[in-house]
C-alpha cells in the first residue's frame, strides 16, 4: 500500500525468496550476512540452495561466477563497501569481464550504516562499479521497485548491482514491471529538472512539493538505474528546463551526477549541479542526522534547488 | 595401471605440445615458457588421459572442466587445446598478434576450451569451487581440475575459498599446485615461504599428496586415485622444474618469461624432436 513503511532488506529477500520458489537455477551465497539480507526463511527451506561461506567476500565472488558459468544465477548480498570495494577485482575480472549472472547487492547502502562510521558507509559504489564494462546498476526507490528490480535483474543474463538501504523506506509507487535503463518522469515542471535515486527520491519528492508552493515548477526524474543511464529522458529534460540537480546518496564525484554530466556534456547551455556528499570520510551520527548534515534531507535539497534556480 | 607404452604415449603428447609452445613463441618472440613448461605434462594427461572432454563439442553438458588459475602458463594448455583439436594448428601462429584468440591470458569468450578469464591471480579455486559446488548441487558427476602456480598462494582469496572447498565437501575438485619452485623475484621460499605446502592444505581439510610433477607415470597413477579421499577436495603438490624441458632453461629464473632468439627456439625445436623420436623408438623395441 502507498505509504506503508517497510524494512528494505526484507523486502528484498522476500522477493528473491519468491523469484527463487519458481526458478531453482537460483542459489543464495552469503558471507555471514545472509539473515541480515532477508534469506532467513530461504535458509530453511532451500538448504542445497543457500550456500554459507563465512565472512570473505572475494572468495564468494569467485565462487558465484564459477555457480553462474555452470547454469546458476547467483544472488551475494552483504554490507555495500564489502560487496563493491572488498572484492573489486573480483567483481571485475570474475562477473564483469567473464560476463557473469551474478547479482550482487550491497546492503545498509550510502550511509544509512550511520553511526558505525566510513568503514561501513558506501559513498562509491556507484562510481567504481560503473566502471566495469557490462554491469547493470540499480537502485531502487521504493519497496514496489525493490520488488520490481529483483525480479528485472534475474531477468536479464549478466552482472548486476543492485543498492539498497537500511532503515524503513516509504511505498510511494503501485506495483510496476521495472524496466532497466529507464527513469520516470514524478512531476512535471519548467524551472529545474530534479533527478533523484534510491534513497533520496522520498526526500526528494516532498522537496519538489515545497518548492511549487514557493512558485517554482520542477521536473522530478526518478532514476532507479544509475547504469545504463536513460540518455534519452536526461537529454529531453535538459533541453526543457536547462538547469539540472542530480540528488544522491553517493559522493558527489562518479555517481549518477556525474553519469548525467556526461551525458549532457556536448548540449549548449545546460548546467548540471551533482548534489551529494563531499569526497571525505563522513562524520558519524543518526542517519537522520547525517542526511541534514549533508543536505540531502528534503530541506536540504529543497534549498539547493531553490539557490539553483535563482542564480 | 597403464602400460608402460601408453605412458611413453603420453609422454610424446606432452613433447609434441612442447613444440606447439616454441611455434607461439616462433609468432610472438615471448612468452611465460617457465610455467608453461613445467606444468605442460600435467595438462597432457588430463585431457589425453583422464578428463571427459570432446574437442568438438567443447561446451557439453557432461564435460570435466580445466582451468588454470595461473593464467600466464597458458601457452601450456593452447598448445594441449591445439593438439586435441579444439581449434586450428594455424591460430598458433597468432600468438602475440593483434586480436589473436590466444591472449596472454586465456579469455574463454575467445577461444573453444577455456573455462574462465584467469591471469590475475588468486581467482582460479574459487571459481572452480563455484563450479564444484554447481555440479554436487545437481548431483552430477562433472570434475573440475585446476593448475595453480606455487608463486600465487599467498594470495589470501585462495584460503577464503580453500575453506569453503573443504566445507562443501568438494571431492569433485581437484588442484595441482605446479611447485616448480621460482618466480619473477627467485626462490619461491625465499619470496614468500609457504611451506608446507600440503600442510597448508590439509589444514583446511582438504586431501592432499606429493608427486613429481613431471614424471608421467606418477601424474597417471595419482590420477587413477583420485579423488584421494572421498568429501574432501584433493590439493597435489606437484613437484615440477621450470622450463622442463628447454634444456638451456631448466630451473633458471631467466625463463619466467623469455625473449628467445630464433637460434634458441630451432635448437630448443630439434631437441624436442630428438626426444620425441627416441620415445618412439621405446614404443617399437
Amino acid at each position: 500500500m502507498i505509504g506503508d513503511m517497510v524494512d528494505p532488506r526484507k523486502e528484498f529477500g522476500r522477493a528473491v525468496t519468491e523469484l527463487a520458489e519458481k526458478d531453482d537455477r537460483i542459489v543464495i551465497l552469503s558471507a555471514d550476512s545472509g539473515k541480515s539480507s532477508g534469506f532467513g526463511d530461504f535458509m530453511k527451506n532451500h538448504p542445497d540452495r543457500y550456500y554459507e561461506c563465512g565472512i570473505e567476500e572475494q572468495g564468494v565472488t569467485g565462487v558465484a561466477a564459477g555457480l553462474a558459468a555452470t547454469g546458476k544465477i547467483a544472488v551475494f548480498c552483504a554490507i555495500a563497501p564489502f560487496v563493491t570495494c572488498r572484492n573489486y577485482e573480483m567483481f571485475r575480472n570474475d562477473l564483469g569481464y567473464m560476463n557473469q549472472n551474478v547479482k550482487i547487492v550491497g546492503r545498509n547502502c550510502g550511509f544509512t550504516y550511520s553511526d558505525l562510521g566510513a568503514t561501513h558507509h558506501s559513498l562509491e559504489d556507484f562510481a567504481i562499479i560503473r566502471m566495469i564494462p557490462g554491469v547493470t546498476i540499480l537502485a531502487p526507490q521504493d519497496p514496489s521497485e525493490i520488488r520490481g528490480a529483483a525480479k528485472a535483474m534475474m531477468d536479464i543474463d549478466g552482472p548486476v548491482y543492485m543498492r539498497v538501504g537500511n532503515p524503513k523506506i516509504e511505498t510511494l509507487f503501485e506495483d510496476k514491471p521495472f524496466e532497466i535503463g529507464k527513469g520516470t518522469i514524478l512531476s512535471e515542471g519548467d524551472d529545474i529538472t530534479i533527478i533523484s535515486t534510491g534513497s533520496t527520491t522520498p526526500a526528494a519528492i516532498k522537496a519538489v512539493e515545497n518548492l511549487s508552493r514557493n512558485g517554482i515548477s520542477a521536473r522530478h526524474i526518478g532514476m532507479p538505474t544509475v547504469w545504463p543511464i536513460d540518455e534519452k529522458l536526461v537529454k529531453e529534460s535538459a533541453e526543457k528546463t536547462k538547469k539540472i540537480l542530480v540528488v544522491e546518496e553517493h559522493y558527489r564525484d562518479g555517481g549518477l551526477g556525474t553519469i548525467v554530466t556526461e551525458t549532457v556534456s556536448e548540449m549548449r547551455d545546460v548546467i548540471v549541479r551533482r548534489h551529494g556528499v563531499p569526497k571525505e570520510y563522513a562524520t558519524t551520527g543518526t542517519y537522520e542526522d547525517l542526511l541534514e548534515l549533508y543536505e540531502l534531507d528534503e530541506k536540504g535539497i529543497e534549498k539547493k534547488a531553490m539557490e539553483f534556480v535563482r542564480q | 595401471m597403464l602400460s608402460e607404452s601408453r605412458i611413453t604415449e603420453l609422454k610424446i603428447e606432452s613433447e609434441k605440445s612442447r613444440k606447439n609452445v616454441i611455434r607461439m613463441l616462433k609468432a610472438s618472440n615471448h612468452g611465460h615458457i617457465g610455467g608453461a613448461f613445467s606444468c605442460i605434462d600435467m595438462i597432457t594427461a588430463l585431457y589425453y588421459y583422464k578428463m571427459n572432454i570432446d574437442p568438438k563439442d567443447p561446451s557439453k553438458d557432461d564435460r570435466d572442466i580445466f582451468m588454470l588459475s595461473a593464467g600466464h602458463k597458458c601457452m601450456a594448455q593452447y598448445a594441449v587445446l591445439a593438439e586435441k583439436g579444439y581449434f586450428s594448428k594455424d591460430i598458433l601462429d597468432t600468438y602475440g598478434k593483434l586480436h589473436t584468440k590466444l591472449p596472454g591470458h586465456p579469455n574463454m569468450h575467445k577461444l573453444p576450451g577455456i573455462e574462465a578469464n584467469t591471469g590475475a591471480l588468486g581467482h582460479g579455486l574459487s571459481i572452480a569451487s563455484g563450479m564444484a559446488m554447481s555440479f554436487k548441487q545437481d548431483k552430477k558427476d562433472n570434475k573440475v581440475y585446476v593448475v595453480m602456480g606455487d608463486g600465487e598462494l599467498p594470495e589470501g582469496s585462495n584460503w577464503e575459498v580453500a575453506g569453503i572447498a573443504a566445507k562443501f565437501k568438494l571431492d569433485n575438485l581437484v588442484v595441482f599446485v605446479d611447485n616448480n619452485d621460482l618466480q619473477i623475484s627467485g626462490r619461491v621460499n625465499e619470496v614468500m615461504d609457504m611451506t608446507p605446502i600440503d600442510g597448508h592444505f590439509k589444514a583446511y581439510g582438504w586431501a592432499t599428496k606429493n608427486i613429481d610433477g613431471n614424471n608421467m607415470s606418477e601424474i597417471v597413477e595419482t590420477l587413477d586415485q583420485l579423488p584421494l579421499e572421498k568429501g574432501r577436495p584433493t590439493a597435489i603438490i606437484a613437484h615440477t622444474t621450470k622450463a622442463k624441458g628447454l634444456k638451456e632453461g631448466e630451473d633458471n629464473v631467466a625463463y619466467h618469461y623469455w625473449n628467445p632468439l630464433p637460434e634458441n627456439l630451432e635448437i630448443a625445436d630439434r631437441d624436442i624432436d630428438e626426444r620425441i623420436e627416441q620415445l618412439r623408438k621405446e614404443i617399437t623395441e
